[in-house]
């Protein structure tokens, strides 16, 4: 089976993020008992910088993901439904993922 | 695919000899579906009534200040069990009874997949719950809350049995719940009509598949937090007491991982209701069919993501609840999307307002406002103005009662004549609809004013003056309206099945399988399995409710004796082998009173016997076990054995197979839950103090690994031959494995022995003991299951035409070894690089 028609697609965008919400909240709690930074610094630390940049990567990535469906061709009526669930279960992890990420550009990460 | 013509009556006639329950007392061995199903539903609202007395303890005792009607210890149990009562052993098993019911009727098979298991799953729920409800008779009932919060329910603030009954109980049941899921995935999955591909799946399929998933998903934390705080409370473990390194947060955080999706494990199978309902009586295909897949798909990862909104007031990092508190919000999308799809097929739709329509209409209007006070208590400075208030108590009655009952009700009006072949009365059900809406409405609309002018949950009794007063008695008046209105549809019900007008075949029009055949339901559902060529199979093929029992489709055959139905391709629904089922059989029972008795012996503290029933339990399951693929008891090796396609144990990817993988996805799940623990105890608990030097045995603990990795490969080695049908010396090639899984067992065995472990002292040394105790429970398994299979080679139950059983236990023996790694690298390893022992 193709991959882009192969079921595990559906819900592969929010497999994805998943792992992103574990590694964003246990990730943030690490650091926090590790290396916390000085809550004067509000939210300029490196803490908000690296989950910054994990969600965007993340973002971007499920962006691509669904892309690829958006550019499969389908040939049965079951793999295009399979394919416009995935894509639209890509576009769908990839705008959660943003929402719940705006948070770590006002919020200082350890008060 | 072959076809027999013969006679509906004779069909019928030999069908019923296969698949009929025993009569008299004997019934109780029964594993068919559709009385499993109705003895879940039955049990789940007998304990729903007794949920509702004890509920209208609650509103007497709150209806005017002062009162003392029952004590504050009597209301503190009151409570709990009213939480416990209506969560635990009525809200989840009704609706998976339902699910057991219907699915099969609706995919067009003739039983789930596992029927031993669901029948298993029914009697483990029932002794389950008559013994979380002894401790009332015995007044001795928990009085932590049906969240059992630590410390409240540790041993120091509940040194009595209250606890011990709910952890241990709540485990018992939710084995059933557990295997309810394994059931129905594979089933919904691997035993459809064939044809019925994933696009044409009925909609309540898709509810109960996710449905299903989450509480794989979803119930393994709150597992391994009960048998936590038992180890705790029973034998001095230290996991959530402070002061010897545990945390009593890791219990809110375990609990809650598995409470809130709880709540959508609750909720997705009533929608499903109300997507398969609302285009029956709009009389039209449902609008959005994949919107509303992709909300499901939404909702159900989205509530995996929300448990920290019942903790917002225990110290979290501001920016970690706003993370919950973002996705807490996003979870009101995939709602959104199924609410407008129903308006919009009710509003393109011409609506026929009949009684279960009543009910969907009151579920709309009510569960929208709960959702609404969701959104709102989303927000964190919100939710921490009205924590633990009466309003939040409201909020959960409109999402649960809105949510869950409403659509419940209405489905149980729409499938009566399936159940009964009779209509039931619109004039007492329309009574019952209105005094329960309304008596509803007042109880709980009120609560959120109570709960905005600070009345707290959970007091026994308020004082005059605070502005409570004729809310609270108006609220009590609501409650009893509600139970008059209970009442009427528990009456209304009882007399449909002698006075309740007969009902035609599809009577309400729908366009779904289980309308396919005759109303009440045969035993074996479908004399014959049409292929599905539409998503509305009755509306295109009106011509089924004939066909179909007078045998014109497949499998329309009964003189091999067996229990049959289809297995297919999960994805195209292209029929791949014939699944034959167990027949009726006393093991599931049996099973079930020796763990019930497992139970009350842990209860009593009675170790001893616990031990003895543990290994009776062993010794009949795998008594279940031997009885399978081509055993005399199952399915013998025939002449003529069907090949096109071939029966599945013949195969090597039968639903066995799917089985084991997803029951090893729970338990997959539980080591995760104590994975969390380990590292949430390591980074957050506020005295967690390390062992000064390692207390495990590295050399023994490396050996056994090295040992598990070579019996794993050869195992691997065997089954990959096995399927190429090379079995040459293979029940001597699988003693051996059997033999090195042995030793393997041995020298973790002793490693536990010899590691100078103090679980009552320190809990990081609690946490390495309950990881050793996993990993070799699943070393102890490994050896003598494949000694199991290498006898059934000698008995030729297994070998080049049936590799199908070693096939099923190769993920188990894979899974092992993946834990067995994993845990020397996170328990051992990590720790070493942070500075650890």
């Amino acid at each position: 089976m193709r991959v882009a028609v192969h079921p595990v697609q559906m819900v592969m965008g929010f497999i994805i993020w998943a792992v992103w919400f574990v590694a964003i909240y246990g990730g943030l709690s690490v650091a926090c008992d590790l290396a916390p930074p000085s809550i004067w610094l509000g939210h300029m630390t490196w803490i908000n910088a690296v989950l910054l940049g994990v969600t965007l990567f993340t973002t971007l990535f499920l962006l691509a993901l669904a892309y690829r469906c958006w550019r499969a061709r389908p040939d049965t009526d079951n793999h295009r439904f399979v394919v416009w669930i995935s894509f639209a279960g890509y576009v769908g992890a990839a705008v959660a993922t943003f929402a719940v990420g705006l948070p770590i550009l006002g919020l200082p990460p350890c008060l | 695919m072959t076809d027999q013509r013969i006679s509906a009556t004779e069909l019928h006639a030999g069908l019923a000899r296969i698949w009929d329950n025993p009569p008299g007392w004997r019934t109780l061995s029964a594993v068919n579906h559709t009385a499993v199903g109705q003895r879940f539903i039955v049990t789940g609202v007998v304990f729903f009534l007794i949920g509702g007395l004890l509920a209208m303890i609650l509103r007497t005792q709150l209806a005017l200040p002062n009162q003392d009607i029952v004590s504050a210890e009597t209301y503190n149990q009151v409570f709990t069990m009213h939480g416990t009562v209506m969560m635990f052993l009525f809200a989840i098993p009704v609706l998976e009874g339902l699910a057991m019911y219907l699915i099969p009727k609706m995919i067009g098979a003739r039983d789930l997949a596992f029927p031993r298991l669901s029948a298993l799953g029914y009697f483990c729920y029932l002794f389950g719950g008559i013994i979380i409800l002894a401790s009332l008779v015995l007044e001795m009932a928990p009085d932590a809350g049906w969240f059992m919060y630590t410390p409240l329910s540790d041993k120091n603030f509940s040194p009595g049995k209250g606890p011990d009954f709910w952890l241990l109980g709540i485990t018992f049941v939710e084995i059933s719940a557990i295997s309810a899921g394994v059931e129905l995935i594979v089933s919904i999955l691997r035993t459809r009509a064939p044809g019925m591909t994933l696009s044409r799946m009925p909609i309540f399929a898709w509810y109960i598949l996710a449905m299903a998933l989450m509480i794989i998903f979803g119930f393994p934390p709150l597992i391994l937090a009960s048998i936590l705080l038992e180890l705790e409370r029973a034998a001095g473990f230290a996991f959530f007491d402070a002061t010897r390194g545990g945390d009593p947060l890791l219990w809110q955080h375990l609990f809650w991982l598995f409470g809130h999706p709880e709540v959508y494990i609750i909720f997705l199978p009533a929608a499903g209701i109300v997507s398969t309902l609302i285009p029956v009586f709009a009389r039209r295909p449902l609008v959005g069919y994949r919107w509303i897949v992709l909300a499901i798909i939404l909702m159900g990862f989205i509530s995996f993501g929300l448990w920290v909104h019942h903790m917002f007031t225990v110290g979290i990092p501001q920016l970690a609840q706003a993370f919950f508190s973002v996705a807490s919000m996003l979870v009101a999308i995939p709602t959104a999307i199924q609410i407008f799809a129903w308006l919009a097929t009710l509003w393109s739709g011409r609506v026929l307002f009949a009684l279960p329509m009543l009910w969907i209409i009151g579920f709309l209007v009510i569960f929208v406002a709960g959702g609404l006070t969701g959104v709102m208590l989303a927000l964190v400075p919100f939710n921490w103005q009205v924590h633990d208030t009466h309003f939040v108590v409201a909020h959960m009655h409109y999402v649960l009662v809105g949510g869950m009952l409403f659509p419940l009700i209405a489905g149980f009006y729409y499938w009566l004549p399936h159940l009964s072949g009779r209509m039931p009365s619109e004039k007492l059900g329309r009574w019952g609809f209105w005094l329960t809406f309304i008596g509803f409405n007042a109880t709980f609309l009120l609560m959120h004013v109570t709960g905005l002018m600070g009345m707290p949950r959970r007091i026994y009794t308020y004082d005059t003056g605070l502005g409570w007063d004729w809310l609270n008695l108006l609220s009590s008046v609501g409650g009893f309206v509600m139970a008059a209105g209970i009442a009427m549809i528990v009456m209304d019900i009882a007399l449909h099945f002698r006075f309740g007008r007969l009902a035609g075949p599809n009577p309400w029009g729908a366009d779904t399988l289980e309308w396919a055949m005759p109303n009440p339901a045969p035993s074996y559902n479908f004399a014959s399995l049409p292929v599905i060529q539409t998503r509305h199979p009755l509306w295109e093929h009106p011509d089924l409710p004939e066909t179909v029992p007078a045998g014109e489709h497949h499998l329309a055959s009964f003189d091999h004796g067996r229990r049959e139905t289809y297995g297919v391709e999960a994805v195209s629904g292209k029929a791949r082998d014939i699944v034959h089922l167990p027949t009726n059989s006393w093991l599931p029972l049996q099973i079930s009173i020796v763990l019930a008795g497992l139970c009350i012996s842990l209860l009593v503290g009675a170790y001893t016997l616990a031990a003895i029933f543990t290994l009776v339990t062993l010794l009949m399951v795998l008594r279940w076990s031997w009885h399978n693929g081509a055993h005399p008891v199952a399915e013998p090796l025939r002449a003529d054995e069907p090949l096109d396609p071939p029966l599945h144990s013949r195969t090597a990817s039968g639903p066995g197979l799917w089985g084991m993988v997803v029951a090893l996805l729970a338990n997959a799940t539980l080591y995760l839950s104590l994975l969390f623990g380990w590292f949430y105890l390591w980074t957050v608990a506020p005295n967690w103090s390390v062992p000064e030097k390692n207390p495990i045995g590295w050399l023994p603990l490396l050996v056994s690994g090295g040992l598990l990795t070579w019996a794993t490969l050869w195992f691997q080695q065997l089954t990959r031959r096995l399927r190429k049908g090379e079995a040459a010396g293979l029940a001597l090639k699988l003693w051996l494995v059997a033999l090195v899984g042995a030793v393997h067992c041995a020298a973790l065995l002793w490693v536990l022995l010899s590691a100078e472990l103090q679980p009552l002292r320190l809990a990081h040394d609690a946490v390495l003991l309950v990881m050793l105790l996993y990993l070799l429970i699943h070393s102890g398994f490994l050896p003598i299951l494949t000694a199991l299979q290498a006898m059934r080679v000698r008995l030729g139950y297994v070998g080049a035409g049936l590799p199908y059983e070693p096939v099923v236990l190769l993920p188990f023996w894979i899974y092992t070894l993946g834990i067995f790694w994993l845990s020397v690298a996170a328990f051992l390893l990590l720790p070493i690089s942070w500075g650890g022992a």
